[in-house]
């Protein structure tokens, strides 16, 4: 929650939220970037390179969660992660 | 410290406290603002100086004895008085029934009364423990936590540095894993802070070109341990050069106002880092000892010299 730290609020709206799949896609993604990336849920403030940190925030279904990043890709990161989040996880 | 009430004790004792409501089911919401409990005994006789009106009010058998002895309207005035000082909650113990002023002063006064299956003292005790477990500070920190031979140790550092493989070195090695990557901390009231697992990923680790593994399946029961107090944190880093060469310099990490020692563990390739992750936490082990024994020696031969000096003059 530094100083020049972005921020976006995200829809889960896959069919199972965020379960080892959609924490690995987004571990992945979040992996190519040298940003710090949190998310965060009702209090809960995780890095977005921890699958098992994703794990616990309980992004279930149409739940809103706030990715943050800072750093010099920080704003392409979110892009990236936005995407991945808009595309439903690439689950069909 | 956080706030507790009256519906939260009900809630997580559901399985220690053995609590059920008698009356007043509306008013759980009250606040407890003293982690003690009173028996009110004293202020049935009417003595109220120093009365602990923040505390839960347990009746035992002595204060339930007591006011059966009591005449009806002696009984109700006695009990209003109490009832009267905004009392967070009265708990019964040993599964006694609520006398029927008890019950009517409950929603006159909007208190919560419950009993208790459990005995006094055993109910004070756990009551005890639960009040503490839910008024101390708690906090949620990014790194994977062990316990080496009784030492606690939370190993932070940036994704992908190494943490779950050391880690998982260390359990080869016959130590126990707490927590991969996110751990649970909480104060206790010794002035320790205790770590454990989230709920969902307990037990569980994530490595690098396997994925998910479940620890005690593969290496058994004895490899993980439900929660530890933390002894030492040790920060896996990029080599700067900077490092501390003689260890002399104790630095400490404050977490959730506990000071707690840190070493900073320069990560290169090559390095047997779950070797030294090893010897590090042996080292803070003897250094907690050795410096007691130390201090014991030291009062010991301070005695004697004194009783020396003594005897020649």
């Amino acid at each position: 929650m530094g100083a020049g730290e972005l921020s976006r609020e995200l829809k889960v709206e896959n069919e199972y939220g965020i379960h080892a799949r959609p924490a690995a896609l987004i571990v992945k993604e979040a992996g190519r970037f040298s940003a710090e990336i949190y998310l965060e849920k009702d209090g809960n403030r995780v890095s977005c390179k921890s699958i098992m940190g994703l794990m616990t925030v309980e992004g279930f279904p149409g739940s809103r969660v706030r990715v943050s990043a800072s750093g010099a890709d920080a704003e392409a990161a979110l892009d990236a992660l936005e995407a991945l989040f808009v595309a439903k996880f690439h689950e069909s | 410290m956080r706030e507790i009430t009256v519906q939260a004790l009900l809630d997580h004792g559901k399985d220690t406290l053995k609590l059920k409501v008698l009356a007043g089911e509306s008013f759980l919401g009250r606040k407890v603002q003293e982690t003690a409990m009173n028996r009110p005994g004293l202020a049935l006789t009417g003595f109220f100086t120093y009365f602990a009106h923040q505390r839960l009010q347990i009746f035992g058998l002595a204060e339930l004895t007591y006011l059966k002895n009591l005449s009806v309207e002696e009984r109700r005035s006695r009990l209003e008085a109490l009832f009267k000082r905004q009392i967070p909650g009265v708990v019964l113990t040993r599964n006694r029934r609520a006398t029927r002023e008890m019950l009517e002063l409950a929603a006159a006064y909007r208190v919560p009364v419950l009993r208790t299956s459990m005995v006094t003292m055993d109910f004070v005790n756990a009551c005890t423990v639960m009040m503490d477990e839910l008024t101390t500070p708690t906090k949620r920190v990014q790194g994977t936590t062990l316990e080496l031979m009784g030492i606690g140790v939370l190993m932070r550092g940036d994704p992908g540095i190494g943490k779950s493989e050391t880690a998982l070195a260390l359990i080869e090695r016959g130590y126990s894993l707490v927590s991969d990557d996110v751990t649970e901390c909480r104060r206790t009231s010794r002035g320790r802070v205790l770590c454990w697992a989230n709920n969902v990923t307990r037990y569980h680790m994530e490595i690098r070109g396997l994925g998910i593994i479940h620890v005690p399946s593969l290496f058994g029961v004895s490899a993980i341990r439900r929660q530890t107090e933390l002894d030492l944190v040790i920060d896996l880093t990029v080599p700067t050069g900077e490092e501390d060469r003689t260890g002399v310099a104790q630095e400490t990490v404050d977490i959730l106002g506990v000071n707690v020692p840190l070493i900073t563990l320069p990560v290169r390739s090559g390095r047997d880092m779950a070797n030294i992750v090893e010897v590090a936490a042996l080292n803070q082990k003897l250094k907690e000892l050795g410096h007691d024994a130390a201090k014991e020696l030291d009062d010991k031969i301070i005695d004697r010299l004194s009783g020396v000096g003594r005897g020649r003059r």
